[in-house]
């Protein structure tokens, strides 16, 4: 997959300025598989990319293409299908369902492509330490706990790009490495790459490429 | 699952609403169809014979008529008037008789010995519709007589009791054979005649036009008798009309004969107004429905859009609500159905057995095919608000 940014900003980031290394206001393209990493601090547009990325988006200057095609033409169609087939995402808020039990969440997303089997995804639980809370509506875990859930549901479909929105806010350094580690298996299983973002911890991970903003 | 996360929030207060008024609305609907359907197929045994919108009319006879100084002839003028009224369809004067007529029994047919005066009159063909055979030539083994049904009634409650005979029966007079006496002009002949059927709506006695016509050559004086009763068809729901044209030619008409319209009518007004109130229910259930499914898709609006972000399809959600929807539709429409049935067979039925009132039993099919039609439109329409708000609720994410 490849991603082409010419000239991109977000309306909200217009009066700020922007520098040569910034993705905003600057040509440039990522070629994917590539594990890539976003480091900048807050405000600075971490979840505006990825959004814009994901099609959540649409209030920017310029142009962002997917494989060639103006995300602009595409439909929700499109759209759905793509994070069906080829996306997947770790929203910084998560967006689980809470009154669904952590395995339901998993199954959920699970069906739609059938990428694992229950006891691989129950495996994944017990990697990220959270197998006892398989039977536990969502709503009744942590955020740490829910953030590794959400991480979890983003590596059950096949992707060629998962962009993950500080997947490790709420998790200790331990606990962030045995995650990344799974993703970064994960991702090698796919024959993909990602895209995380960061508010400057690396997570003792060694990226292939970083963006600045 | 999906179903479990899309109707979590959903409010009973609206679906109890909209379900009970589209469950009123189509049995509503239901009922004033299918009644509709049996007041159509109503009709008394005597319209199985001259047709449901036949009728005999005849001007009064008056003060006048009795001194000899009104004739109650029809005119050919007259006739051709009523030929080009909208609203009949079809004109026949009765032909008389040009000779006398006496009716007596034949010995050993299990009649009492009887002798009496009587008179012939006949109309075209097409206005029988007798089982019996109503065909006569010069073959035939006796001629066909319609009587009025009044006729034995007088016979059997009148005449026999004062003279003394036994009663009749309907079957009795049917299956025997009567002598009929003709006295014509220049020559007299007996010939053989048989009841075939009896008339409520006819007071006349009745034989094939082509005995009539046949005997009236060869009995006749020759000289044309005008006629003076005429019966008519007409259109469907015209007794206004009918009623008007009464006191124009300040005719006579069975009452009982344009009763039956009437009613049909004025229950087929009443039955309409019933019909379009129910439409009415249904729209408004309909909209009900519409609003619940609208107030259940906001509600969800999270768990959609959030759907829709992990590659969801917006097919498969629709599906969920679309299937929810259906068997919620399904029970109401099979509800509905049962429920018209019992209030027709256990309550209407009843009322109008108890009030004498026999009505045929139409099919119940059209009504089903009614029901599922309103059950594919509410479908339908909740299936484009569904895929329409669900489409929204992607676009705005």
């Amino acid at each position: 997959m490849t991603i082409t940014f010419n000239n991109l900003l977000p309306f909200p980031l217009e009066e700020y300025p922007h520098g040569n290394e910034s993705v905003w206001k600057n040509n440039f393209e990522l070629h994917l598989p590539k594990k890539i990493v976003l480091n900048a601090s807050s405000g600075k547009g971490k979840s505006t990319f990825v959004n814009m990325i994901y099609g959540l988006r649409k209030d920017y200057s310029g142009e962002l293409l997917i494989d060639g095609k103006n995300i602009a033409d595409f439909t929700l169609d499109d759209w759905i299908e793509l994070r069906k087939e080829k996306m997947s995402i770790v929203f910084q808020d998560l967006q689980l369902f809470p009154e669904l039990t952590v395995f339901e969440n998993l199954q959920l997303k699970n069906e739609l492509k059938q990428h694992k089997t229950d006891e691989e995804m129950f495996e994944m639980l017990e990697l990220l330490g959270i197998g006892d809370k398989k039977n536990q509506l969502c709503k009744n875990l942590s955020l740490g706990q829910q953030q590794r859930v959400a991480i979890i549901r983003a590596l059950l479909q096949p992707f060629e790009l998962l962009l993950m929105d500080e997947p490790f806010s709420h998790l200790d350094e331990q606990n962030a490495s045995i995650a990344l580690n799974l993703i970064s298996k994960e991702t090698d299983a796919n024959q993909g790459g990602f895209i995380l973002t960061t508010l400057g911890s690396y997570h003792g991970f060694q990226y292939e490429q970083e963006l600045n903003l | 699952m999906l179903k479990k996360i899309l109707f979590r929030n959903s409010t009973n207060f609206q679906f109890i609403f909209a379900t009970l008024g589209a469950l009123v609305g189509l049995t509503a609907l239901c009922l004033s169809f299918q009644l509709t359907l049996d007041v159509q197929s109503f009709h008394s045994g005597e319209e199985d014979l001259f047709g449901p919108n036949s009728v005999v009319i005849q001007k009064k006879v008056t003060k006048l008529s009795s001194l000899g100084m009104n004739n109650t002839d029809f005119t050919d003028e007259e006739i051709e008037g009523l030929r080009q009224k909208e609203f009949i369809t079809d004109v026949a004067p009765f032909e008389s008789a040009d000779f006398r007529v006496a009716l007596s029994e034949v010995k050993g047919d299990g009649l009492p010995p009887f002798y009496a005066d009587m008179f012939f009159q006949s109309i075209p063909d097409r206005f029988l519709d007798l089982d019996v055979n109503w065909e006569w030539n010069e073959d035939s083994e006796f001629v066909p007589i319609v009587l009025p049904r009044d006729f034995i009634m007088i016979i059997n409650y009148g005449i026999a009791q004062s003279q003394g005979f036994n009663q009749i029966s309907e079957e009795l007079l049917m299956a025997a054979r009567l002598t009929i006496h003709i006295k014509g002009e220049s020559k007299n002949d007996k010939k053989i005649g048989r009841v075939v059927g009896f008339s409520q709506k006819i007071s006349s006695i009745l034989v094939p036009k082509s005995f009539l016509d046949s005997a009236n050559e060869e009995f006749g004086s020759g000289n044309r008798i005008q006629p003076n009763r005429i019966f008519i068809t007409t259109v469907d729901d015209s007794y206004g009309e009918l009623e008007e044209l009464m006191d124009e030619m300040n005719l006579d008409i069975a009452k009982s004969a344009i009763d039956v319209a009437k009613i049909k009518t004025i229950i087929g007004v009443i039955i309409g107004i019933f019909g379009i109130a129910a439409i009415l229910i249904m729209l408004l259930s309909l909209m009900g429905f519409v609003q619940y499914s609208q107030l259940v898709l906001s509600k969800a609006s999270y768990e959609i859009q959030t759907l829709l972000r992990l590659g969801y399809p917006i097919k498969s959600i629709v599906k969920t609500f679309i299937k929810q929807m259906t068997v919620i539709f399904g029970l109401i429409t099979a509800a509905s159905i049962t429920i018209m049935l019992v209030i027709k067979l256990f309550v209407v039925n009843t009322w109008l057995d108890k009030n004498g009132i026999h009505l045929e039993e139409s099919s119940i099919v059209p009504t089903i095919i009614l029901a599922l039609f309103c059950f594919g439109v509410f479908i339908l329409s909740n299936l484009l608000n569904i895929r329409k708000t669900v489409r929204n609720l992607g676009k705005i994410q």
